[in-house]
């Protein structure tokens, strides 16, 4: 605001009769209250909320690296000639290599490997001849291209974590506000089911589904969903706890609306703030519990991969060939960074009462 | 209201004392557990690693320290520590005296009579007398132990009345195992068994005191206290499923002037880097490495491969997937795995290719020469030769007329097994055209029940010799048997099993060894499994370290001669 | 609230009692039994499961188990440390577990409070991105990979502490184990008390202290923090427990002698009592906890204990 008053004011000087100085279009100090004068009274919620997202610039850099990694989840696997399952083993192991840094120094195919006779610095594709091959992220322990890899995974992983985050929203948050709302010995019965479900150890019941079922990504969606709904009520319930005894239900209530409509329209979009926070960290732990799964020899099967599979394959070389196991992480990290950004953007966008701040 | 909130308050307050207890750790928690064991400070002390122990590194806690319940190499070799048996095994594997000062073999080969030493003592002063072995033998029978390894006796060594015993059908008095005096145990077979001196250094055949065993009642051999030795060493500090324990040097142990070590210190690592890590900075003596690791170390020279015994292999389900009935299939399947690049590039612990249903390197002959020291003596049914195996294939195809064949193959939800699953996934389907294979990890129970079950097409699995013989491996294709999981049948193949055990053949070693050779011949030319390696596993053991005996069957690792040299 | 103490005990026992049915009838569609196992025969398998008294329907099993429980026996382990009661297992192995697990959480909860409440007050600067930062570093990298980072560098490398635990340097060798299970809780209760603080400060009452003349500590401290709360402690009891009862990872890579990778040990080798045993102390945990986050959110929160006053 304060740049506008001051651009208002360069345009100010050029006028010839008065010559005002700067400080006759200085506002007094009340910034803040013309900020409000921007109105949007006559857009709708939505719009206006869409608006506030895309002027907080975190938000905008998380929706545009979420957007990223999708193409590149969509298109990656396919931006070479390697499949994520094609096995050669006379590659295997193989440092990245990229043609366009090759000769500074950087991603020329060269890594270290501390033998028990000290560090030594090898390059694998001039020992083995390779010349024309390039492998951007480096090779694993099959000869697979850990590039192709990796987007595979992040595309499997996307969709397990998304999938599996939308479902638990809709069945926790109306578990949990229905629990909340009616309270007394709806409220008991409902947290008391909860306590069955939450009570038996996550692990017991996935694995048991997974042994039961067959493994793939239908079933570990299922799994997860089957028990990460639990936290998402809870918030809800907690929530609605704090809010349903407020003035303005009691106003709904009192103007004959029903349970459901205080339920699902009124307390719902006031909510909504710590249900996308929740949201945004259900992704993580979706995809954290597949990595567990795989960890345990239970993720997604064989030659499949996620996200989690590859950081546990990697794992098993990180302190061998350490490169492995960075792509499939900082494509994890970034991914979880966004999700975090977007959700605090869309959280402040949508909470009518941040508009304040 | 002012009451209730006092009350909280004091509530928080408690959970933060708690929590604040929790933080300075570690430290009361371990003390309490360390009183809680029977060893008590001594115990605790002990865990500090004097100079001359052996640090050891096991993948696996301890299952059981039972000799007759225990089922598991890591038990196996941590009861052997610390209890000896009538024979023992020397350096190159062959039964030697232990408690036994000598035995007698009878003309017909079915009554053994050992004799016992005298000097022998358990650790609580009494004498080791021929009464323990019984009570030992007795239990490893008994129905209501129901020793998973009661089948030594019965099967194996064919110990008179073993299987009535064991189902309940005889007195445990009636078994064939009686003591004659202290220090005279006779034992009365079935039939002779030429390789009976070498089962008694397996666990299941070792004393047990009765009047030691009726003291402590169920809680025999699940801590220091309710353990007896009368080996080499004496379990000083134990809990059950501990990840770290210790045994101490015995110095009334009969042999104590050759034992150089003052003590053995295990420790549980699961995880291969971090095992890695504390062999570099010195905590271990001896680690197994894994094949991503081998590249590092592989030019130390700790660095070491040993046999394991075990053979993989993938077993077709012969009787119930009707397009692997099929000879010309199986043999395609075989012929299309290329063993080498297995072990070179994806074990790397110095697995050997094998192509003999028998494994290598464990079971010598009576020439001394080693039974399937000849890997290419089935060449013309089991070799890596894609262009026969192709051919053989679309042979196959024609004869059950069809153009291609979708076939899942069960592995164990382990690292090693998922791994040569997916080479054998990639070499199939790229040899063999038309040929998909889907892989699906199972934990071992159920993979291994599946298997029983009959419920699978193909099934990766291992097999590990319980004694050095090469019936351990040929008797599990016999019609019926409990692991001939494809339900493979033959009755020439029967035949000659049979006359190997318990006809006349079982008392001639030369003819019985080249009469098994025919039996190996029929399981490979049908190919009834496919043989794939026998593992080894790479290790580090410390250049200050000497005399660690490793052996394939029974006790994989003896610790008696070994000698750690001071720092 | 006596009342409401007392009945809340009571449903606990019975969901306890549930819980117990449930996980026999999931052992029961478990494949595979405890003695699936290459060198043991069908009739070896029979034998066994009439030594355990596994051949007998699940109801009389179940109602042997409660009885049983009752009195202080949870049976003993088919396979992974044979015959050996679980109350012995599980006594020298459960303080190990609770010892590093609270320690975690303590650290996490610390750390992530201050983080949560310097990200909420400095909002949208710097600070807040950092803070952002660290905490997605924290929910995005498994607790494993910290385990062995934290291990190489402070353990093999610069040798400050021990790589594996061991019970006679309790304290030093929980170090490692504790930070690196702390990050999760760490990242989780800072970014939620960021979004709940930031919920708080906006709020009308929050005006209304403010217009009031109330400022800095004891307006974040007496207030907004006390509000914020609430959800937080929802958030951090499921994960108390979580860390308690032992991470398998984390005590797999320092070898922890806890219940953590019993508890995966068991279910890979269809360890039934054991599997049952620690999912029933799990479950036991987790309701007491529960049932203490639910009195304290009274104290916390006077709406809510009107509201059950009314009840």
């Amino acid at each position: 605001m304060a740049r506008k008053a001051k651009a208002a004011a360069a345009a100010a000087v050029e006028a010839p009769v008065y010559v005002p100085v700067d400080s006759d279009f200085v506002l007094k100090d009340n910034a803040d209250s013309i900020a409000i004068d921007e109105n949007f009274a006559s857009q709708s919620f939505w719009k206006d909320a869409l608006i506030r997202f895309f002027h907080k610039t975190s938000a905008v850099v998380g929706l545009v690296l979420i957007v990223l990694i999708t193409i590149f989840a969509i298109v990656g696997p396919g931006m070479n000639k390697y499949s994520y399952s094609d096995q050669n083993l006379t590659q295997k192991n193989l440092a990245p290599r990229v043609a366009a840094f090759e000769n500074s120094g950087i991603l020329d195919g060269s890594e270290t490997i501390h033998t028990s006779s000290g560090d030594k610095k090898i390059n694998y594709y001039k020992e083995y001849k390779l010349d024309d091959v390039y492998y951007w992220f480096g090779s694993d322990n099959f000869g697979r291209d850990i590039w192709t890899r990796t987007w595979q995974g992040a595309r499997v992983s996307l969709i397990i974590a998304v999938a599996a985050a939308i479902i638990d929203m809709v069945i926790g948050m109306s578990y949990g506000l229905i629990s909340g709302y009616f309270g007394g010995r709806v409220d008991m019965v409902m947290q008391r089911i909860l306590e069955v479900c939450n009570g038996i150890p996550r692990l017991v019941i996935v694995t048991l589904l997974l042994l039961i079922l067959k493994p793939g990504m239908g079933t570990i969606i299922f799994a997860l969903m089957l028990t990460e709904w639990v936290s998402m009520s809870r918030i809800a319930r907690a929530e609605m706890l704090k809010l349903k005894e407020m003035e303005f239900v009691l106003a709904s209530r009192t103007l004959g609306a029903g349970s459901f409509f205080i339920i699902f329209k009124e307390i719902l979009p006031n909510i909504i703030g710590p249900i996308i926070t929740q949201v945004m960290f259900s992704i993580p732990t979706a995809i954290f519990t597949e990595a567990f799964l795989s960890f345990v020899g239970l993720g997604i099967p064989v030659p499949q991969c996620s996200l989690g599979s590859l950081i546990s394959l990697g794992f098993n070389a990180l302190t061998t060939h350490s490169y492995q196991i960075v792509p499939p992480l900082i494509v994890m990290a970034l991914l979880m960074l966004s999700f975090n950004l977007v959700g605090d953007g869309l959280r402040e966008a949508l909470d009518p009462k941040m508009k304040e701040m | 209201m002012k009451k209730t909130k006092a009350i909280a308050a004091a509530v928080l307050a408690a959970v933060m004392a708690v929590g604040i207890a929790g933080c300075g750790g570690g430290g009361s928690t371990a003390s309490t557990s360390a009183e809680s064991a029977a060893a008590g400070e001594s115990g605790a002390a002990a865990v500090e690693a004097s100079a001359e122990d052996l640090n050891v590194m096991i993948e696996t806690p301890v299952q059981s320290l039972d000799p007759q319940q225990a089922t598991d190499g890591t038990s196996f070799e941590v009861i052997a520590d610390y209890t000896d048996g009538l024979m023992q095994m020397d350096e190159t594997g062959k039964p030697v005296p232990a408690i036994a000062e000598s035995y007698e073999v009878s003309d017909d080969g079915t009554v053994y009579t050992f004799k016992l030493r005298q000097d022998a003592k358990w650790s609580n002063g009494t004498p080791v007398t021929a009464k323990d072995f019984v009570f030992g033998w007795q239990r490893a029978v008994d129905p209501k132990v129901a020793s998973e390894y009661k089948t030594m006796l019965i099967d194996i060594g064919q110990v008179k009345n073993a299987g009535d015993c064991a189902d309940g059908k005889k007195e445990l008095s009636e078994l064939g195992v009686e003591a004659v005096d202290d220090y005279t145990l006779k034992v009365t077979l079935n039939v002779p068994v030429s390789y009976f001196p070498a089962l008694m250094y397996f666990p299941t055949f070792y004393p047990v005191n009765e009047e030691f065993y009726n003291s402590v009642g169920d809680t025999f051999a699940t801590s220091p206290d309710t353990t007896l030795s009368n080996g080499a060493f004496i379990l000083d500090d134990y809990q059950p499923a501990a990840t770290a324990f210790h045994l101490t040097k015995n110095a009334d142990y009969y042999d104590a002037d050759k034992v150089q070590l003052a003590g053995l210190n295990y420790q549980v690592i699961q995880d291969s880097q971090q095992a890695l890590m504390s062999y570099q900075s010195g905590d271990l003596d001896i680690t197994l490495v894994n094949g991503e690791q081998v590249d590092q170390v592989k030019d130390d020279p700790a660095f070491k491969t040993i046999g394991a015994g075990y053979l993989w292999y993938v077993s077709p389900n012969i009787s119930k997937v009707p397009e692997l009935a099929n000879k010309n299939i199986r043999l395609a399947m075989t012929m299309a795995v290329d063993r080498n690049a297995i072990t070179e590039t994806v074990l790397k612990d110095g697995s050997i290719p094998t192509f003999t249903a028998v494994p290598p390197q464990f079971a010598t002959g009576p020439d001394g020469s080693d039974f399937s020291a000849d890997q290419e003596k089935f060449s013309d049914v089991c070799k890596t030769d894609t262009a026969k195996a192709a051919e053989l294939w679309q042979q196959g195809l024609k004869e059950i007329g069809k153009d291609s064949l979708e076939l899942t193959m069960i592995v164990d939800a382990d690292d090693a097994p998922q791994k040569v699953a997916q080479v054998l996934q990639e070499q199939w389907q790229t040899n063999l055209p038309g040929l998909t294979i889907n892989i699906s990890p199972e934990p071992k129970k159920q993979r291994v029940q599946d298997m029983q079950d009959g419920n699978f097409q193909l099934g990766l699995t291992r097999w590990g010799p319980d004694y050095a013989d090469p019936m351990t491996y040929l008797g599990m294709w016999k019609t019926g048997n409990d692991n001939n999981y494809g339900e493979w049948s033959n009755a020439d193949y029967d035949a000659i099993i049979d006359e190997v055990t318990t006809g006349a053949t079982a008392q001639d070693p030369e003819k019985r060894w080249t009469t098994m050779y025919d039996a190996e011949k029929i399981v490979m030319d049908e190919a009834v499994i496919f043989p794939l390696y026998s593992q080894s596993n790479a290790e580090m053991i410390s250049p200050s370290v000497t005399g660690i005996e490793f052996h394939p069957v029974a006790l994989n690792r003896v610790y008696k001669n070994t000698v750690k040299a001071a720092k | 609230m006596k009342k409401y103490t007392i009945k809340r005990i009571v449903t606990a026992i019975f969901t306890l009692l549930v819980i117990v049915l449930i996980l026999f009838i999931l052992m029961k569609l478990m494949p595979g039994s405890p003695f699936n196992d290459e060198k043991l025969s069908a009739d070896q398998r029979v034998q066994l499961y009439a030594k355990y008294g596994l051949d007998q329907p699940v109801v009389v099993q179940f109602f042997h188990y409660v009885i049983n429980l009752l009195h202080g026996d949870m049976g003993v382990s088919y396979n992974i440390s044979k015959n050996t009661p679980i109350s012995a297992l599980v006594a020298t192995r459960l303080p190990v577990s609770i010892g590093i697990g609270f320690a975690a959480v303590m650290i996490g909860a610390i750390i992530g409070l201050i983080l949560g409440l310097l990200a909420a007050l400095k909002h949208d600067t710097i600070v807040d991105t950092i803070c952002t930062i660290i905490s997605v570093i924290g929910v995005s990298v498994p607790s494993y990979v910290f385990a062995l980072l934290l291990s190489y560098s402070f353990g093999f490398r610069l040798g400050m502490f021990p790589m594996l635990y061991s019970q006679a340097k309790a304290f030093q060798s929980s170090v490692l184990p504790s930070i690196s299970l702390s990050m999760f809780t760490m990242a989780s209760i800072a970014r939620f008390t960021r979004s709940e603080m930031l919920e708080v400060m906006g709020s009308e009452y929050m005006l209304l202290a403010e217009s009031k003349g109330l400022s800095g500590r004891a307006l974040i401290f007496r207030h907004a923090l006390r509000n914020a709360l609430i959800p937080i402690i929802t958030v951090l009891a499921p994960l108390i427990v979580d860390l308690m009862t032992g991470s398998l990872v984390v005590e797999k890579i320092f070898a922890i002698p806890g219940v953590g990778s019993l508890l995966v040990n068991a279910i890979q080798s269809n360890d039934y009592n054991v599997v049952i045993a620690l999912s029933f102390i799990y479950s036991a945990m987790y309701i007491i906890i529960m049932l203490i986050v639910d009195i304290l959110y009274g104290i916390i929160d006077p709406r809510i204990r009107l509201a059950k006053k009314g009840d």
